[in-house]
């Protein structure tokens, strides 16, 4: 597992709707708002880079300092964000995949309104242990 | 590192700009800015200044096309350590700027200036440009020569050119300068070093090596002054070689060195080219060079200085000269590259430009969010030097960095364009505009907001910038209070006051704080609503319904607050966990032309109230009203109603935080608009009100009552015009208007009253009404005004009918001497003489004249009922018409009335009241009548008939019958009224309609005979009137005497009848008293058997003569038989069969005789 990692799914009107800190490193507040910066600084090149490619997974796409940015943009052009350390590109994507799985089933939910955030406790638990899992 | 470097740096002469004596910063600013415009000089231009000393150096000067540049360095800079290794980091030249009135001493200037240029070694021309000297100065000066340079005063294009003419001056000096430079013979040995050479021990090796290199760094900086001279293909000539030289010797710093500047040589010399194989090349080379840069970096003293500044200065300058949207990818890359050097940096300002110039690239690329994220570590990187100078960059940094995190200060939005408004969101269903309302708040990202903002309070604080902090903790406390903790919020609020203490009073500030301010509601006042747009085309404006068009709102006096002022009802939130006291809070106007009353209200934790805002308007025009000004926090923001709509349209679709009403406890309510308003010029008032009382007016059925209204001019105009109109229902319940009492009282001057009377009449009684309103209109100007006088009528039940009924009544005539009066029957139009002149009227209405008899009386007997408890008095009166009779037998027979006695009715109790119908009958029996048979007869009075229109006039005659009788009532004083029965008349008549008005076909009287003399002879002529009326004949019939009476028999038919008349006579028993054997009356003449033929429409007489042996009553009785009679004269008698005899009996008459004394 990541020593550091933040995932968070961005709507495509650029709403953060799920947000997650999965690294198994000491977590700090001031670190945490750190990676959400660096995150939203990163969706300037995530919205270039998507139309150049025709994969879903950008892999990784920004750094700030040691902090990668890694990025699966789905067709509905919501975005999964990772902000990892580490470099481990097939549990990433083994990792987005999932979560896009999941993600989809959420969609499915008829009140669940696209681009609002994401409150299911059950889709938190699944990611988290996704997490565990690739990361 | 340097901010603001560019491939074309490296051809670029520096020049340090620098202000001598005092001189105002402003004037500085003005004048570098001035000098700044003229950083391009075309060599073509400065040939008249240059002169060749010797063969210049630069032997492929392009003269016709090339151009020196300047780059100012104002205020100066530090010399570089770097110097030698780039020659444009050399201050080469010094202007100096002097402000000649504030330092009249020019020769101080000249020796400060001197003194100044000491500093700059490097610097090889040096000029003072003294800027409006005065006379004096001038003329002190044309004696001196030097590097003084005055501008006599002079518009600014002349002092631009002189100013150019100048810099033209200096770039020419300064290529002859650097042709000396270049030729000087130790050009070439000169020792060049950078602090990346090694300065402690130079061993026998190192010195060897560096005379080595020696060659290859001269080339390269002969190369660097080509460039700057404006020859960029000798510098690149000189470039190769010492390109050459430095890879042969391995001085891998210079070969980057003057690789870099062989691009900058190589698009100095395409300048203006952009194509893909240039872009290509310098890209390759540019990598080269940071690729060189890098190898050059030598461990052993890398503690002390590096070349990593050059290899990131150098990305930038690729990254910049890459900046383009199409190559974002490689700027992209190059800058990230950039930014992971930043770590490697030993120094801090290094960093701090490096992250200024990747935050600056990233925003010319368009990422904001990129751009804001550095600026953040820029402000962050100030911050920590922990400086009040650094703090305010920070605090400008951070500004910056709002528009990209959404927070921004609601000043600087207004500053920039606004953004794009959520319009019709609601109308769209949400979804479609999903992003525009999200834009609006984009709270999602409130942890970074949140962190923002609060780096913008503490910069501010820091920086000693209480506006600023006070801004940003109130954008804090109002979007993001739902996620702060009371104790952060109450931090907060502290915040806010302490930053207030430092402010002066009454600062406002674009962003509001708390509380959150909606619209409640608007309520309007009644005065308001009945304003009317007046148009000018139509006579009757005021017959709109209602208020059309925008509302317009009407302030009339000044003197009257309560109804002038506009109140709006607000609706305010503390959503935090602290008491608010809003110090006052008043309705913000744009428009200028309203004056608002400021209320202060005190929020306790999480409460929200409805206050009540008013203010009253100054000038005409419209009024719009975006939302509050509230003083709170020791700030005056503005709090529009716009923006806390949006809000909760967001919280509605879960995208806000919350709704801060909502979070109080309040009631979810409708979002209500502020409406148009409009302020017009005064409009006069009237107010109104029902003399008496303006609670509603009792009236019972059918009353007729005065009710009056009195207008009074409340305003301070005077009403020059109004008109009355109504509306509502039972409109034909208001008989009269006064109009004419109002026009007459116009121009209504201010608090002049006038009282009108309104005629009513109660209606039938339905259910219980109030409205019959007559609005008044008073109006002036375009916009008139309406008054609605709402007249609440209530209608008690009064007298009501029971039911109707026809009565006749056989009373018998007397018979008289005189002949009774005819009528002249020949003609059609029968006029029908109806009454005696001699008599009043009323008598002989009511009473029955004895010789008349009954004949042709009717009695229209009417029921009625009094259920109310008060008493009602009745007055019966029959309309009678102006009869055209051309006799003068009836004399005074104009349309008059004819009351009765009045009749009594109490409470609780019915009444009969009886109508005499008299002398209806037709003259004539007509067939027209029988044609259309079931219709009602015709009236009887003074009708010519014309057989086509019979029905007609039959209908409208009984029409008019019915007209003539009225019941009129009173009761008490003052309440009186007519019934209106007229139905019910109608239904009373209609059944014996056919006896009423139509005439027998024969008509018997019987008169004395003419010839008997003064005493009563009873003579017996047998002939009959008509029109019985002979009051006059009053002659007495004596017993015992012969007494000649006359028959009179008249037809009324338009066919001659024949018939068999028979007269009997009877006792008052009953008994026949000329036949039988006790007959006690004996006659001469024929009394029966009579066959006797009458002309149509003329009589006949039958004399005959009769001798009473008894004195006492008899009465005569004349009968018919008419022979062959006609279908006229049976549908009248209503026989069925043709064979039945029709009988025609006359009324009994009378004989009073008397004793022989």
């Amino acid at each position: 597992m990541a020593g550091t990692a933040c995932f968070m799914i961005v709507s495509r009107n650029d709403i953060p709707i799920y947000e997650a800190e999965v690294g198994s490193a000491l977590k700090k507040e001031d670190a945490a708002q750190q990676h959400q910066f660096i995150l939203h600084a990163a969706l300037d090149i995530v919205q270039d880079l998507a139309w150049t490619t025709s994969a879903m997974f950008l892999k990784a796409i920004d750094r700030f300092n040691d902090l990668v940015v890694s990025v699966y943009v789905t067709a509905g052009h919501t975005r999964l964000m990772l902000l990892h350390d580490s470099r481990n590109d097939d549990g990433i994507k083994s990792f987005f995949q999932e979560v896009h799985e999941l993600y989809i089933k959420i969609l499915l939910n008829p009140l669940y309104l696209p681009g609002s955030r994401i409150t299911s406790s059950h889709f938190d638990t699944k990611v988290r242990a996704l997490a565990r899992k690739y990361l | 590192m340097e901010p603001d470097v560019s491939v074309e740096t490296s051809c670029m002469i520096r020049i340090a700009v620098l202000p001598i004596g005092p001189i105002p910063p402003s004037h500085f600013r003005d004048y570098a800015s001035t000098l700044a415009r003229h950083h391009k000089i075309e060599l073509s231009t400065i040939s008249s200044f240059y002169t060749e000393h010797q063969k210049s150096p630069f032997s492929n000067q392009p003269w016709d096309s090339g151009s020196i540049r300047f780059k100012f360095m104002v205020g100066g800079s530090a010399a570089s350590p770097w110097e030698d290794f780039q020659s444009n980091r050399k201050i080469l030249a010094v202007i100096g700027i002097c402000h000649c009135p504030s330092s009249p001493d020019l020769e101080s200037v000249i020796e400060q200036f001197s003194n100044a240029c000491k500093s700059y070694s490097s610097s090889l021309v040096q000029r003072c440009f003294a800027f409006c000297p005065g006379d004096s100065q001038l003329e002190d000066n044309s004696r001196k020569e030097g590097n003084l340079v005055l501008f006599p005063p002079a518009d600014r294009q002349t002092q631009e050119f002189h100013l150019h003419t100048m810099m033209q001056d200096v770039a020419a000096s300064l290529l002859m300068e650097f042709e000396k430079w270049v030729l000087r013979p130790d050009s070439g040995g000169t020792i060049l070093k950078t602090p990346l050479d090694s300065q402690a021990s130079l061993s026998s090796e190192e010195v060897i090596k560096a005379k080595k290199r020696r060659l290859g760094r001269a080339q390269k900086t002969i190369g660097d002054y080509c460039l700057l001279a404006g020859s960029p293909v000798d510098a690149n000539a000189h470039y190769s070689t010492a390109l050459e030289l430095a890879r042969l010797t391995g001085d891998y710093f210079w070969y980057a060195g003057a690789l870099e500047g062989s691009v900058c040589a190589l698009l100095v010399d395409r300048m203006g080219q952009k194509d893909p194989v240039l872009e290509d090349e310098v890209k390759y080379r540019y990598n080269s060079v940071i690729l060189h840069y890098r190898k050059s970096f030598i461990q052993d003293n890398a503690q002390r200085v590096s070349p990593l500044s050059f290899e990131l200065e150098a990305t930038l300058k690729l990254a910049r000269f890459l900046c383009r949207r199409e190559l974002a990818k490689d700027v992209v890359e190059l800058l990230t590259a950039a930014a992971d050097g930043a770590k490697s940096l030993i120094d801090a300002s290094d960093r701090l430009i490096l992250y200024v110039e990747v935050a600056r690239l990233f925003g010319t690329l368009g990422y904001h969010r990129k751009a804001a994220f550095f600026s953040r570590q820029v402000a962050q990187l100030y911050l920590q030097q922990e400086n009040r100078l650094a703090t305010i960059s920070a605090l400008q940094v951070l500004a910056m960095t709002t528009k990209a995190y959404r927070v921004q200060s609601r000043a600087s939005i207004a500053r920039s364009s606004l953004p794009n408004e959520i319009v019709s969101t609601h109308v769209d269903g949400g979804k479609t505009h999903h992003h525009s309302i999200v834009s609006h708040f984009e709270s999602h990202w409130s942890t970074l907001q949140m962190v923002v903002l609060r780096e913008i309070l503490v910069s501010a604080v820091c920086s000693g910038d209480p506006l600023a902090a006070w801004s940003a903790a109130a954008r804090l406390l109002r979007s993001y209070s739902p996620l702060i903790t009371p104790p952060g919020q109450n931090n907060l609020a502290s915040e806010l006051a302490n930053s207030a203490d430092r402010l002066p009073s009454g600062t406002r500030c674009a962003d509001p704080a708390s509380p959150f301010i909606r619209l409640h509601s608007f309520p309007l006042y009644p005065s308001q609503m009945d304003i009317i747009k007046r148009n000018p085309a139509r006579e009757d404006w005021w017959a709109g319904s209602g208020p059309s068009g925008p509302f317009i709102y009407t302030p009339f006096s000044k003197g009257e607050p309560n109804h002038s002022s506009k109140h709006e009802l607000i609706w305010v939130a503390n959503p935090c966990g602290f008491d608010l006291m809003v110090y006052s809070i008043y309705l913000s106007v744009h428009s200028g032309n309203f004056d608002s009353f400021p209320i202060s209200v005190n929020l306790p934790t999480n409460s929200s109230k409805v206050i009540t805002l008013s203010g009253i308007p100054t000038k005409m025009g419209p009024v719009t009203i975006p939302g509050c000004m509230v003083h709170c926090f020791g700030v005056i923001t503005e709090h529009l109603f716009k923006d806390v709509d949006n809000l909760l349209l967001g919280a509605a679709q879960g995208l806000v935080l919350s709704d801060p009403f909502r979070c109080c406890g309040s009631a979810k309510l409708k979002n209500v608009s502020v409406p148009n308003i409009s302020v017009v010029p005064s409009l006069p008032l009237l107010v109104s009100h029902v003399v008496g009382g303006d609670e509603a007016v009792i009236l019972y059925e059918g009353e007729i009552r005065d009710v009056w209204i009195s207008l009074a001019n409340a305003g301070t105009v005077p009403v020059e015009q109004a008109h009355i109109s109504l509306s509502g229902k039972n409109q034909e319940s208001v008989l009269s208007v006064p109009y004419e009492t109002l026009k007459s009282a116009l121009p209504l001057k201010p608090s002049a009253e006038v009282t009108i009377p309104v005629t009513l009449k109660a209606w039938q009684l339905g259910p219980l009404v109030n409205s019959g309103e007559p609005p008044t209109d008073g109006s002036v100007v375009p916009p008139g005004r309406r008054l609605v006088v709402p007249l609440n009528i209530c209608v008690l039940q009064g007298l009501s009918f029971v039911k109707a009924r026809l009565l006749s009544m056989e009373i018998p005539a007397h018979i008289g001497e005189n002949p009774p009066k005819l009528v002249n029957v020949e003609n059609g139009s029968s006029e029908v003489t109806v009454f005696d002149s001699s008599e009043s009227k009323t008598d002989r209405l009511v009473k029955i004249d004895p010789y008349r008899g009954s004949w042709g009386l009717r009695f229209l007997e009417l029921e009625l009922s009094n259920p109310t408890d008060v008493v009602f008095e009745i007055n019966v009166s029959v309309k009678l018409e102006k009869s055209r009779n051309e006799d003068n037998s009836s004399v005074d027979c104009d349309a008059a009335e004819f009351g009765y006695p009045k009749t009594r009715i109490d409470r609780d109790n019915t009444a009969r009241v009886l109508i005499p119908l008299e002398h209806f009958k037709l003259p004539v029996l007509d067939s027209s009548f029988f044609v259309k048979h079931t219709q009602s007869g015709t009236p009887g009075r003074s009708s010519s008939f014309s057989e086509k229109n019979a029905k007609a006039e039959l209908n409208a005659s009984i029409k008019n019958l019915i007209s003539k009788i009225k019941v009129r009532w009173q009761s008490g004083r003052n309440s009186s009224g007519e019934l209106n029965i007229k139905d019910a008349i109608q239904a009373a008549l209609q059944t014996s309609v056919m006896d009423v008005l139509l005439p027998d076909p024969l008509t018997f009287g019987f008169k004395l005979a003419e010839s008997s003399t003064g005493r009563a002879k009873l003579s017996s002529p047998k002939e009959s009137v008509n029109q019985v009326q002979s009051p006059s004949s009053k002659g007495s019939v004596l017993a015992h005497d012969m007494t000649s009476m006359e028959v009179l028999v008249r037809n009324n038919t338009k066919e001659m009848i024949r018939m068999s008349l028979s007269i009997t006579c009877r006792d008052v028993a009953g008994e026949n008293c000329i036949e039988g054997k006790k007959a006690t009356v004996l006659w001469s003449g024929v009394l029966s058997g009579v066959t006797v033929e009458v002309p149509p429409l003329e009589e006949i007489k039958h004399s005959f003569s009769l001798y009473f042996l008894v004195p006492g009553e008899y009465t005569l009785l004349a009968a018919a038989v008419i022979d062959d009679a006609n279908d006229i004269l049976r549908a009248r008698a209503r026989s069925s069969s043709s064979d039945e005899p029709i009988f025609c009996r006359g009324p009994p008459f009378h004989v009073r005789v008397n004793g022989t004394a």
